[in-house]
């Protein structure tokens, strides 16, 4: 990052008002009955425990232990889902109709979409800030190999790149390469390594990140 | 055109910013929250894929609003306030408007109770009102669970077949699309046909949100961009509705 970069921090007095106003607006909707008082914190609280990168992560470990799994699992991403002890609705909001793509020694996939910030919910939950920045959405499309390289990703010229865009209603994810030094592990153990950024496809898998 | 539909390949923007977090403030989520709910208790669940019973859910919430209106608004948008505004700022924007405009809020009575919160520290601390019907709830996570899906059956016969090549049209949207502008004009070839046709939240101006067939297509970046910005053994890929797509 150049120096003195701050991310997306804004001024404080702009945050202050957004704080202000959100809370505003929601308060005025619950007194209303538009929604209960409740209905925030459970839609948050469904996204720590029921929807998101935990259950891509025991999906992608399961087909790294269980090639008849992954192949099941890039054939029909849905169907592979209902197999595995999730809860109800892993085909649900933003789930509907999901496909993964397989990271080889020939081939790297990365996610994108440059229309909006469209992201497989059930399997990856909400989608971080990096991917839904107009700059990423912008480069990645054009220069994917330098995208990579500014992620850490260095791949060599002999490596097919290919980047999935999201215009319609197909939610793409990535099946990463397992890495080596991994033989023993349980599927447990292998979900612990897998990052939201590693089935995005801007991260490889590491033993000791 | 307007840049919101023609991000693909602006050249010039700085490194990405590889923030990881989904929120960089607290206050983000309570609007992804409110987008999420508003959502899940549109007045067309009634008619999605599958259906809700939402006319029997007690909500005073009796507006059509999907991901399609929302994104509609951020494509409404200046282009510069676009840029300038963080995304959740842009939610915050779009949704307290549509707040307003259907007559729910008024604009004073939200200006009023900001002004509120930001001037006594007190009541901006306090907790929200608490209570509401809880079958409110008992909907917005039923419809997380289920979700609202496109797909419809199609007895037709899809005008491409695997192998076939395309040339997108050289559309103009007005005030929505899904069709990414870099792509306009552009040969592509079709790589798989989606079984089923997708239909849209709602029609838009240049055509889609009737049952249609949607294909995976590819694209090689020579037949996107000037030689000199192509990188080398890459492919683009896109899920484009038929009705974007005429023959090469």
């Amino acid at each position: 990052m150049p120096s003195g970069y701050d991310g997306f921090k804004y001024g404080a007095d702009r945050e202050i008002y957004s704080a202000a106003k959100v809370k505003a607006l929601e308060s005025l909707l619950i007194e209303k009955g538009v929604i209960t008082g409740n209905t925030v914190n459970k839609i948050l609280s469904y996204f720590e425990t029921e929807m998101g990168p935990f259950n891509g992560a025991k999906l992608v470990a399961r087909a790294w232990v269980d090639p008849a799994f992954k192949e099941r699992l890039i054939a029909d991403c849905n169907a592979a889902c209902a197999e595995m002890d999730f809860p109800e609705g892993m085909s649900g909001a933003e789930g509907e109709h999901m496909r993964i793509v397989e990271n080889t020694p020939e081939v790297h996939n990365i996610i994108v979409c440059t229309l909006c910030s469209c992201y497989p919910w059930p399997t990856l939950g909400l989608p971080p800030y990096w991917f839904k920045d107009p700059t990423f959405r912008a480069r990645v499309v054009r220069e994917p190999r330098v995208v990579l390289k500014e992620f850490g990703v260095e791949l060599d010229d002999t490596v097919e790149v290919r980047v999935w865009d999201s215009s319609a209603q197909i939610r793409w994810w990535v099946l990463p390469m397992r890495p080596a030094g991994t033989e023993g592990m349980s599927e447990a153990q292998l979900a612990s390594l897998l990052t939201p950024e590693a089935m995005m496809g801007v991260a490889t898998v590491t033993v000791n990140r | 055109m307007k840049i919101q539909h023609n991000l693909g390949g602006i050249e010039g923007l700085a490194p990405i910013n590889y923030e990881k977090q989904v929120f960089v403030e607290p206050w983000e989520e309570r609007i992804f929250g409110i987008h999420t709910a508003m959502m899940a208790l549109s007045n067309h669940l009634n008619t999605s894929t599958p259906p809700y019973p939402i006319e029997q859910v007690p909500t005073a919430f009796k507006s059509f609003w999907t991901w399609g209106h929302l994104r509609m608004g951020a494509e409404a948008m200046n282009p510069f306030e676009y840029f300038r505004l963080r995304y959740y700022e842009k939610w915050l924007g779009g949704i307290s408007g549509f707040f307003v405009e259907e007559g729910y809020i008024t604009q004073e009575e939200l200006d009023t109770r900001t002004a509120e919160f930001l001037e006594d520290s007190a009541k901006a601390g306090a907790p929200l009102p608490s209570g509401g019907n809880p079958a409110i709830d008992t909907q917005v996570e039923r419809y997380l669970r289920e979700g609202d899906s496109p797909k419809r059956s199609y007895t037709g016969t899809p005008k491409f077949s695997v192998g076939d090549t395309v040339r997108v049209k050289n559309t103009f949207p007005v005030d929505h699309t899904r069709l990414p502008g870099q792509l306009r004009n552009t040969i592509a070839t079709v790589v798989q046909v989606y079984e089923g046709a997708f239909t849209y939240f709602f029609p838009t101006e240049d055509g889609i949100g009737t049952p249609m067939p949607v294909y995976s297509l590819a694209w090689k970046p020579e037949d996107i961009w000037a030689s000199a910005l192509v990188e080398p053994n890459s492919l683009y890929y896109n899920d484009i509705f038929e009705v974007y797509l005429e023959a090469a």
